[in-house]
């Protein structure tokens, strides 16, 4: 897997640590029992203090993306199905498109709904 | 450009010398106890003491024809395609601890008959045969050891501008992970535990199962790697942590994919010297990751996605050079 951050992004780190994360895991490229790097050695190949990675894995964790065992660090876990998810996003970014909307009100929106 | 092989001297005197001696000095004592020794010798044994029998020569020129194949065919490799200490280091290793288990075996063999009539009367050869892995292995150790490491070599060149690149952000950092993992060498080095394991058993020749052992901890170090790319360069590091494999940043000439057929190209699977003296980490066929690097080394990985391991090594050894 790739991983890559921006520390001259206003994103904290944790969060693109998690976003990216997600995103392998959502998109099926880090398979259901993955096992990820360590924390630690995840903190010193990104030059990252290492409780930034811990928090991103608790978040993980917390959200049910990967599960955190002892011995074994962390392990993606079982995902539902998000095939309709993508479908409904498709559908979503095509509507944005349709009706020229800029993407940031689209994203607000999202997270307005989200929430 | 080739770089002439660094270290011909001391590959020489530890691959070549130091066997052949060991060898030589086996075989003219070995001579040297033929007034004591029975006639014909003993030179086989079965689980019922000895079963093979011959004349002095016939014990000790076989022994010699192996041993000195051996240590030359090590000396030829490091001394022509040892460009890599991994290579000389194994090639030092494989014919200096060869040569001292093969006449382990021939003068633990032979010292135990001395003064007998009747090579019948022999002894076992259980004893003979730990003492021969422990020399074995102790030389072997001893030659890797002494063998000189290749130091830091920074490249001069720029990145070759055809290598794969993906795209980084001046400020951005990354990481490429993957774990490696060989389900060959895990089925073959259990049946091979096991098999040594049964046989020990069988035999009740005690000092195979430390063979069984020594053939457990190789599996250990041999099956599985996690192969990481980020700032500190290209490391893949064993199960166990050794061996580890790194390629700094600043010694990588250009990265990029290539096709691995195990026994074709590299004899088999493991941490392995490959063909044209590479130096390759072969954990099944298919595609690997290649690192061309100073001194014309070459190092190979066989793992998935190795495509963008090698553009982000490409990436960020431009920027590390870059930033020179």
């Amino acid at each position: 897997m790739l991983l890559r951050i921006d520390p001259s992004s206003a994103e904290p780190l944790f969060e693109q640590i998690g976003g990216q994360v997600r995103a392998l895991v959502a998109r099926g490229e880090l398979p259901v029992g993955t096992r990820l790097p360590s924390a630690r050695d995840l903190a010193s190949s990104l030059d990252v203090n290492l409780h930034t990675v811990l928090r991103a894995y608790q978040e993980l964790r917390d959200d049910g993306v990967i599960e955190l065992r002892r011995g074994r660090g962390a392990v993606v876990a079982s995902a539902p199905d998000h095939g309709p998810l993508h479908e409904a996003i498709s559908a979503l970014v095509a509507t944005t498109r349709r009706l020229d909307i800029p993407p940031a009100t689209a994203v607000a929106l999202l997270k307005e709904a989200l929430r | 450009m080739r770089t002439p092989v660094p270290h011909r001297i001391s590959t020489t005197l530890t691959t070549l010398v130091a066997p052949l001696v060991v060898l030589g000095v086996a075989a003219l004592v070995a001579v040297s106890w033929s007034d004591e020794l029975p006639d014909p010798v003993a030179m086989h044994w079965g689980t019922d003491g000895p079963d093979g029998f011959g004349s002095l020569a016939s014990a000790v020129v076989p022994m010699l024809v192996v041993g000195v194949l051996l240590a030359v065919g090590g000396w030829a490799l490091a001394f022509f395609a040892g460009h890599a200490s991994s290579t000389r280091r194994i090639a030092a290793g494989s014919s200096l601890g060869m040569s001292g288990f093969l006449t382990a075996i021939l003068l633990g063999s032979l010292d135990a008959q001395r003064g007998l009539t009747d090579a019948a009367q022999a002894p076992g050869i259980t004893t003979t045969l730990l003492v021969a892995i422990v020399a074995g292995l102790a030389l072997g150790a001893l030659a890797a050891v002494v063998t000189p490491g290749d130091g830091d070599q920074p490249a001069t060149q720029p990145i070759a501008a055809d290598a794969p690149r993906l795209t980084l952000g001046s400020t951005e950092r990354a990481v490429w992970r993957r774990d490696a993992f060989s389900r060959t060498t895990l089925v073959v080095g259990i049946a091979a535990v096991l098999v040594v394991l049964v046989l020990t058993v069988v035999t009740r020749v005690w000092p195979l199962g430390l063979l069984a052992l020594a053939l457990a901890f190789l599996l250990l170090t041999m099956v599985a790697f996690d192969v990481s790319v980020d700032e500190r360069g290209l490391v893949a590091r064993s199960l166990l942590g050794w061996p580890t494999l790194r390629v700094p940043l600043d010694e990588v000439v250009a990265a990029g994919v290539a096709t691995v057929q195990p026994l074709k190209d590299f004899g088999g699977w493991g941490y392995r010297l490959g063909r044209g003296g590479r130096t390759g980490i072969v954990l099944r066929g298919g595609d690997a990751l290649e690192v061309r690097r100073t001194g014309d080394r070459v190092a190979v990985i066989t793992v998935d996605d190795a495509a963008t391991g090698a553009a982000l090594l490409n990436t960020l050894a431009d920027r590390a050079r870059a930033r020179r």
